[in-house]
């Protein structure tokens, strides 16, 4: 878990530089060229999206934001410290947080443990500690298990719930779970991949909304993926567009929407001629 | 599903519970049973074998989801068939007579004339009719009893099981009752070998009663036991847990020597069950060599503590134990380290390969001057005092109570070791890791460091339940680390319930410790092995005693709507 020590800055210039900045990244899977040289910020305390379409290289730029990947080339900075040779956990431990395109809960915990999991970086306790009683390991235990309770309240899951299985709660609980599983981290950058996949407008309007409010009372920066552009136009400042694994456009919702090449991605050639 | 769909089902169980019981005679199952008198002169346990399966094929084909009055015609109709095979079996062999022992060495004339009532004077012809008539009787009856008002189906099921297991503790329970005095106790319970008539039908209604009061007064006493203050009901958590020790302290007393040496027995399966449970049930790495560190700790203890060894120390055990809990710690890291990315089925290949090298490498001519080959290391002293001595209340202790009371302490150490762990930000890691390996790193969990703590674990509380194993029998040799310890190990775990530390306990009893009880079992204890673990896996695939929130997801799973029962139970019978 051992990084190259942060560059020393002020309070001032810290909060002014984005929280990651991705520079060149190129991922190629056995000759076939995933990323190819994507220069990418996120601002803090900002939404940012990724999208285009299925195959366009959204999930693996995504996963070497997260560790899960390695950058062919090209490096990837979060707070200054460069993270893309990183494993995944050391990532986690910096305060990256992240959801999965299809719900990936500990489906044989309950819905508490899987939350108390997602505390894990934040927590001290050893398991020579954890046997012999000691080094405050109840009271950490006790404030993890409240800390869960609030985080389960803020993503709405009822405290009822808190001892079932997590694989019995119904679907749209399961994505808010992972949610608060993510949160409890007290993560600096929230990764969200397709958090409104399967949902119905409704249920999508609700999530957008919720993600806004994340932002707004945690103070969080949140990078979202999504196919769908509908989804991410109203709550993200900026979005990058991503086609067959290159950035063809990056701007605010308005000038994706105008820009001929996304359109061109989107609905085929035709549609711009 | 449509009625003739069920019905055929229901000769599909018919049929085979038929086979099952064609089965347990030909192959001399029943008769080997059948020496072991129930009742004395009226039931044995051969009796037993050839009545229960009708009993309840009758019993499970009436709880099925279906129309009332269908219950019992379906009941009856799955007895039929299991009559119908059965008595066609029967006339088959008599037909084939005696040349059929030349195959089947179990079916002597004798057996066929008792399966066939030869003994009332029946020809051949009426005894199969006679079979018939009661596989489809008992069958009714079986029926009858799970259609009837649960307070009734309690009864019958208590009062059948405190006759069984009655009759079963008698080469114990005897002995012990003339040790305290009480020879007419004793005369009264048991004739000969079996229950006599009077005792049993007072045990028959004992059973009863106490299966129809039984969950009545639990719910009352946990209710109370809901409605005490937080103070009183730590001090009852501490009161049972002090009369469970007081209980294990003064049982080898009351139980006698042979029983002692069960225990003893089951006891290592427990120690070494708490072990792997960390690794396979918290961590869900399979790992199928775990007799490998249960011979490390034997081995080490060996060569630290016998003065005949090739180091020839001599030290005291309890100097040796940390010793060789450090070095069985790092070899489980040793282990650990080559096969950190290996998953499911390959890792418990490398670690069945793990295992037969320890067992090949003990035995080994290259390892001879240090380990003794085939001859192992004797001369390893007793853990405490050459195996006699005094302890308050109890006095003298000697024989298998020397190891009875060390090993004790030790499974409960483990088992408290087990159960702060399974709580603990340890337990939560571990228990990520064998649900989604990349969502536990991805949330933060070094996934190298808490596999290899996993077998350090396991290795460590494996080694020493081979440390006690090598003082207890003063010696090791290469032929008590054979791979059916590993499986035997892992059916106790997985039996009892992965990750459940009560289930351990009882998977530890009912795989070691019924067998010893029942010595008919010896010859067929691994076929019996298979049957059970089979019918565990399809019936309970959550175990004996399911970890507690695996119980809460299968209750939940049981309570389906009335539609899905119906697709359900057409996976069963596979009609769908």
């Amino acid at each position: 878990m051992t990084a190259a020590d942060p560059e020393v800055t002020t309070d001032a210039s810290a909060d002014e530089r984005p929280l990651l900045v991705a520079t060149d990244v190129t991922k190629t899977f056995e000759g076939l060229v995933a990323n190819r040289d994507i220069d990418f910020e996120i601002p803090r305390h900002s939404i940012v999206a990724i999208i285009g379409p299925n195959g366009a290289g959204k999930t693996t730029f995504f996963n070497q934001l997260s560790g899960v990947y390695h950058p062919t080339s090209g490096t990837i900075e979060f707070e200054g410290i460069d993270i893309s040779g990183m494993p995944p956990h050391a990532v986690a431990g910096l305060g990256v947080a992240r959801t999965y395109q299809n719900i990936r809960l500990f489906q044989n915990m309950t819905v508490l443990a899987n939350v108390m999991v997602g505390r894990h970086v934040r927590m001290h306790g050893q398991w020579y500690q954890a046997i012999a009683g000691l080094g405050g390991i109840r009271q950490e235990e006790e404030a993890t298990r409240r800390r869960a309770f609030e985080l389960l309240e803020l993503v709405g899951i009822s405290r009822r719930s808190a001892a079932d299985l997590s694989k019995n709660l119904p679907y749209g609980d399961q994505r808010r779970l992972e949610i608060a599983r993510a949160l409890a981290s007290d993560p600096k950058l929230l990764l969200l991949d397709e958090p409104t996949a399967g949902m119905n407008p409704g249920e999508t309007r609700q999530m957008t909304d919720f993600i806004g409010r994340l932002r707004r009372e945690l103070k969080l920066t949140i990078l979202l993926i999504e196919h769908d552009m509908k989804v991410v136009m109203g709550v993200s400042e900026r979005i990058t567009v991503l086609d067959y694994g290159e950035k063809i456009a990056e701007g605010t919702p308005a000038e994706i929407r105008a820009n001929p090449r996304v359109i061109e991605a989107y609905l085929g050639k035709q549609a711009t001629a | 599903m449509s009625l003739g769909a069920s019905l055929r089902s229901a000769v599909k169980v018919g049929l085979i519970t038929g086979a099952v019981m064609v089965y347990l005679v030909a192959v001399g199952i029943a008769s080997a049973f059948a020496k072991r008198e129930v009742v004395t002169g009226f039931l044995t346990l051969g009796h037993l074998m050839l009545v229960i399966p009708p009993l309840a094929i009758g019993y499970i084909v009436a709880g099925r989801p279906l129309p009332t009055s269908q219950r019992l015609t379906h009941a009856l109709v799955a007895g039929l068939a299991t009559g119908v095979l059965f008595a066609a079996a029967f006339l088959l062999a008599v037909a084939l007579s005696p040349g059929i022992r030349l195959v089947l060495n179990r079916v002597s004339s004798s057996l066929l004339d008792f399966v066939g009532f030869r003994s009332l004077g029946l020809e051949p012809g009426t005894g199969a009719l006679l079979n018939l008539g009661l596989a489809a009787a008992l069958a009714l009856v079986g029926g009858l009893v799970q259609v009837a008002p649960v307070t009734v189906r309690r009864a019958v099921v208590g009062a059948g099981t405190a006759l069984v297991v009655m009759s079963m503790v008698e080469p114990f329970l005897r002995p012990r009752l003339l040790q305290f005095g009480l020879p007419g106790a004793a005369q009264f319970v048991y004739r000969s070998h079996g229950l006599g008539m009077v005792s049993a039908a007072l045990i028959l209604a004992l059973g009863a009663v106490l299966a129809v009061g039984w969950p009545r007064m639990r719910s009352t006493v946990r209710s109370r036991i809901a409605a005490a203050d937080p103070a009183t009901r730590g001090m009852l958590r501490w009161a049972a847990i002090l009369v469970g020790i007081a209980f294990l302290y003064t049982l080898p007393s009351i139980s006698g020597s042979f029983l002692t040496q069960v225990l003893v027995l089951v006891g290592f399966y427990v120690l070494l069950g708490l072990g792997l449970n960390i690794v396979v049930g918290y961590a869900g790495l399979l790992d199928l060599g775990y007799v490998a560190f249960y011979a490390v700790g034997a081995y080490f203890t060996a060569l630290i503590t016998s003065p005949t060894s090739a180091l020839g120390w001599g030290l005291n055990w309890w100097i040796a134990l940390p010793i060789v809990i450090v070095l069985s710690a790092m070899v489980g890291l040793f282990i650990g380290a080559p096969v950190l990315r290996l998953r499911g089925d390959y890792l418990a290949i490398v670690t069945l390969g793990f295992g037969e090298i320890a067992r090949v490498l003990l035995g080994s001519d290259a390892l001879k001057p240090w380990l003794g080959g085939p001859n192992g290391i004797l001369s390893v002293p007793f853990m405490i005092d050459d195996g006699t001595y005094f302890l308050p209340i109890v006095g003298k202790v000697t024989g298998p109570a020397a190891t009875y009371f060390p090993l004790m302490g030790f499974c409960i150490l483990a088992a408290f070791i087990a159960y702060r762990l399974k709580y603990s930000r340890t337990g939560r890691a571990w228990n990520a890791m064998r649900e989604d390996e990349d969502v536990a790193q991805a949330t933060g969990i070094s996934v190298v460091n808490y596999k290899l703590l996993a077998f350090a674990m396991g290795a460590s509380v494996g080694c020493v339940g081979g440390a006690i194993y090598a003082t207890h029998l003063q010696g090791v040799v290469p032929g008590g680390f054979v791979l059916l310890v590993s499986i035997t190990v892992l059916a106790v775990v997985v039996l009892g319930g992965m990750g459940s530390i009560p289930g351990v306990i009882v998977g530890a009893f009912a795989l070691i410790g019924t067998p010893e009880l029942l010595r008919e079992f010896a010859e067929y204890k691994l076929l019996v092995y298979g049957a059970v673990l089979v019918a565990v896996m399809v019936l309970r695939p959550e175990g004996l005693i399911p970890d507690a929130s695996r119980r809460a997801e299968l209750e939940e799973a049981r309570q389906p709507e009335e539609g899905e029962l119906q697709v359900e139970y057409d996976e069963i019978s596979g009609e769908a």
